[in-house]
């Protein structure tokens, strides 16, 4: 892409002679690339609401647990549909209100928004530390560790990954809760990021694995090696910096790819269920009968909200991906 | 009979977000009318079924107005029939599948045209049953001309074989109300009376079961036993014929004896059922033959059936289902088209919903803490869940309104004028209790129609002041999970519905303090000894409006006063039927539709 803005930039690196770095060459390939800039703004966008979700709901002055049913019955028929058209659209619930116990979709989506976006954020963040320690172990040592984790690599990777998450998590649930109590909700997404991280790891241990591979026979590494380098220090201060390409641009691609899954597992019943909001089980709620006979307006806030996030957040991970490495032509 | 835990899950319909695109925006919820015919259905509840004499049980039964022979049938059913052998059948749609091919000595015969009035006769028999002591003694005569659908008459032997098969180790799964009766032996002990049925060469002794001759049948009871003629009435007693009797084999291929037999079952697939030619009209005083042929089909999920009856052509314009209801999705649209409202038919099934406080946990001995519970607990959503007002009724009481008895005025916690529970009035008892944040273990039922309403329900108590802990429990062992009797749930939700329109057959089982056990009905483990004495006292009487004002009381008594059950509704339901179908009619007793009064147009 870009055959005509490349040029360009090269005339302007060439009359102000300055020595950039690639960190910085990256950001201005990607600031021309305005797809990317606009997706970026739509993923921070999200990611604000989320992180806002309990100032904005506590300005509009509901939360997502109330239920209306019962505490404004002339709102809905008896069996719990909104009597107004649209859900119950009106300027006191912007986004109407959900057919059955009567949550207000507004703060249920923005609630929704921040415990998917929460899960998924931290199953990256758990994806990529062990891809790392794990790939760049393997890569670097080689031998027989790197036989050990490219077996355990193999044999994770066969898993049926969404049959392996709906069978594991009510047993990863149960195993933490007393027979007396409720499940509480922490043990419910720990069990998620748990559950998706163990089987989430791999591709990015084998791609950094892959890379750290190369890297390993490079001369700087060598040079490093010949000068007595510790292997600590050439994991990190050698190869490490090197690896960062394909660590973004796959994290980027891996993140969305969470929040449908996470979505999914919670569509199905066995992720996050109700009262806590949540994306996907807004999602199963849309695909009841008696949404989808009565009220079919409801399924466009969680529908379109999450199409948007996920078109964006790939569109964003292609730019990333193109400003790293503008010779790959896709 | 207990509500176990059929319901299917509702299909995991998948999503395309391309269907957001072709979808336009959705209209309000429907505007409901007022509530008229429930307090019509109510009223006319308060008059018991009588027992109706010999001219009452002559047929042939009174025509249909404007019912023509001949036409076939397309029933769509959710589940295939497990059982098909009499002694196996208590299950609601296997019920209504009995009242056309299966007859038993008494039955109920409509005596309105609207499927509300009802008399026990004689249907088999002569009469609905002669007894001169006070119930200890019941004498049956066979009418003349009851044949088998081979054409061999049916006689006392077959009678005889019937109840005396019952006490065999295969039959399992039908009621065992008149084996403990003849035995005068509570729970599964009555076995011991003949342990391996007639198969052995074994048969009951004269003292127990009497047949002189071909056509007379006496039953002698330890204990008067005014309500045999229900008794007999339940699809579970239906004849069985001693000659063609196969055992296990017979519940997939009986013999039958109703105005259809069965022309071929494919079970989980289909069925057909064709006139029997044996059957005569003279005989009968409840059954109809004006269709020609019955076509079954199985595996039709309510939203299946719904949407076929509403298409409303070909095959569709004559379909019905015995027992599938309008799914909840499609009732509120259904039921605003005065067009398709006027093939529905609604009425109410017997079952009472009920809120179980468990009465072996420590904290539930608290009579206040249980009367807070009871005046919190809003009803509003399980109503909501199930799919409105139409599907579940707010309840006073324990009794159903299909049973003798039933107090319409009984509401001690106020539950009709205010379902959304009285958070405030809880709160108030909850603090004289001095209890507040009470941790409470509610047990719900993991289908999407249970998390839905647990955590609304969850929602009002808390309101209350109590620490609503929801534990979910699978719904395939639902039942099992809390008839338990050391189970954790402080409160959990159970449903039940009457063997026969008497209430015998609900308090008895459910509030009897010594019939705790494993895998018994009395969830709550009320063990109260007022109660148990006046379910001793009721159990006596053979009057059948005084025992009814009785079992009323006892229910008055435990709502109120023990406080151990909190009623929660009465389920009714909704079913439609293709534009061709006529007599169509919502039969209390059956709990549905009536299959034998059906004709097409």
């Amino acid at each position: 892409m870009d055959g005509e803005q490349e040029p360009k930039a090269k005339v302007e690196e060439a009359k102000k002679l300055e020595g950039r770095s690639p960190g910085q060459l990256m950001w201005i390939r990607f600031k021309r690339d305005r797809t990317g800039v606009i997706s970026a703004y739509v993923v921070i966008f999200f990611f604000l609401i989320g992180l806002l979700a309990p100032l904005i709901s506590m300005l509009y002055g509901k939360d997502p647990y109330t239920v209306f049913a019962d505490e404004r019955p002339e709102l809905f028929d008896s069996a719990g549909v909104p009597v107004q058209p649209n859900g119950g659209i009106s300027g006191e619930f912007w986004f109407g209100l959900e057919p059955g116990n009567g949550y207000d979709v507004f703060t249920k989506l923005l609630y929704g928004i921040r415990n998917s976006l929460m899960i998924s954020l931290a199953v990256t963040v758990a994806t990529v530390l062990t891809g790392i320690i794990l790939g760049v172990a393997a890569g670097y040592l080689g031998g027989r560790t790197d036989y050990w984790v490219s077996r355990v690599i193999d044999f994770l990777l066969a898993f049926p990954s969404q049959l392996f998450f709906i069978a594991s998590m009510p047993v990863v649930v149960s195993l933490f809760v007393s027979p007396k109590d409720e499940t509480p909700v922490y043990v419910r997404v720990v069990a998620l990021i748990a559950v998706q991280w163990f089987l989430g790891w791999m591709s990015l241990a084998r791609i950094l694995r892959g890379t750290t591979l190369a890297l390993r026979e490079r001369e700087f590494i060598e040079a490093a090696k010949v000068s007595g380098a510790p292997p600590g220090r050439i994991i990190r201060k050698e190869i490490l910096p090197n690896v960062v390409t394909p660590l973004l641009v796959q994290s980027t691609y891996m993140l969305p790819n969470f929040v449908t899954a996470e979505a999914g597992l919670s569509f199905l019943g066995v992720g996050i269920v109700e009262p806590t909001p949540d994306w996907g089980q807004m999602f199963s709620k849309a695909s009841t009968e008696l949404v989808m006979q009565n009220d079919i307006t409801y399924m466009f806030f969680p529908g379109i909200s999450m199409i948007i996030f996920i078109v964006a957040f790939n569109l964003l991970g292609d730019s990333v991906r193109d400003a790293f490495d503008p010779k790959t032509a896709r | 009979m207990g509500k176990g835990g059929r319901r299917a899950y509702a299909g995991l319909s998948l999503l395309a977000a391309g269907a957001l695109v072709l979808t336009g925006c959705s209209e309000g919820g429907s505007k409901e009318g007022g509530n008229k015919e429930d307090k019509e259905n109510a009223e006319r509840q308060q008059s018991s079924i009588a027992f109706g004499d010999a001219k009452a049980s002559t047929g042939p039964a009174a025509e249909v107005s404007g019912a023509k022979p001949g036409g076939t049938v397309t029933v769509l059913q959710r589940d295939s029939f497990a059982h098909l052998d009499p002694g196996q059948i208590y299950v609601s749609d296997e019920m209504s599948l009995s009242q056309l091919i299966h007859r038993g000595l008494t039955g109920y015969k409509a005596t309105s045209d609207d499927g509300k009035k009802h008399e026990v006769v004689g249907d088999l028999a002569t009469d609905s049953g002669t007894t001169t002591d006070g119930g200890k003694t019941w004498k049956y005569t066979l009418k003349d001309g009851i044949k088998w659908a081979d054409g061999s008459p049916i006689t006392s032997a077959d009678v005889r074989h019937t109840f005396e098969r019952t006490f065999a180790p295969f039959v399992a799964n039908g009621p065992t109300y008149i084996q403990q009766w003849l035995a005068d032996k509570p729970g599964t002990e009555y076995r011991n009376l003949l342990k391996d049925g007639p198969y052995k060469g074994k048969s009951l002794p004269d003292s127990i079961l009497e047949t002189p001759d071909d056509k007379t049948i006496v039953f002698h009871f330890k204990k008067p036993k005014p309500d045999l003629p229900y008794a007999l009435a339940m699809a579970g007693y239906s004849m069985v014929s001693k000659k063609k009797d196969t055992k296990e084999k017979y519940d997939k291929a009986p013999m039958t004896a109703g105005p259809y037999k069965i022309q071929e079952f494919k079970s989980g697939k289909s069925m057909v059922l064709v006139k029997n030619t044996n059957w005569d009209a003279k005989t009968d005083p409840i059954r109809h033959q004006y269709i020609d042929q019955f076509n079954f089909q199985f595996n039709k999920q309510f939203e299946d059936s719904t949407k076929a009856i509403l298409d409303d052509s070909g095959a569709n314009a004559t379909a019905v289902s015995f027992s599938n209801e309008v799914d909840a999705g499609n009732l509120s649209k259904i039921l605003s088209d005065s067009a398709m409202k006027s093939r529905t038919i609604s009425g109410y099934q017997p079952y009472v919903g009920q809120m179980n406080i468990n009465l072996s946990q420590p904290e539930m001995q608290d009579k206040t803490v249980r009367e807070a519970i009871a005046y919190a607990l809003p009803i509003t959503p399980f109503v909501r869940a199930s799919g409105g007002t139409q599907a579940r009724e707010v309840a006073g009481g324990l009794i159903s309104p299909t049973v003798s008895g039933y107090n319409p005025e009984f509401d001690p916690f106020g539950k009709k004028k205010k379902p959304a529970g009285d958070p405030a009035k809880g709160k108030e008892l909850l603090e004289k209790a001095g209890k507040v944040g009470l941790k409470l273990t509610f047990g719900y039922i993991n289908t999407p129609e249970g998390q839905q309403y647990s955590t609304a329900m969850a929602a009002g108590l808390e309101k209350a002041g109590f620490d609503v802990q929801r534990q979910e429990i699978p719904a395939e062992t639902y039942y099992d999970q809390v008839s338990k009797v050391k189970n954790n749930f402080d409160i959990f939700h159970t449903a039940w519905g009457a063997d026969w329109p008497s209430a015998s057959t609900v308090i008895p089982p459910l509030y009897d303090g010594r019939q705790i056990a494993d895998g018994a009905s009395n969830y709550s483990h009320i063990n109260d000894q007022k109660v148990n004495a006046d379910i001793d006292a009721a159990s006596e009487i053979t009057d059948p409006a005084k025992a009814a004002e009785a079992w009323n009381k006892i229910n008055e008594y435990i709502v109120k006063d023990v406080v151990s059950n909190i009623p929660t509704a009465y389920y009714k339901q909704t079913q439609i039927a293709g534009s061709k179908i006529g007599g169509l009619v919502y039969d209390d007793v059956i709990g549905g539709v009536d299959p034998r009064r059906l004709f097409v147009k």
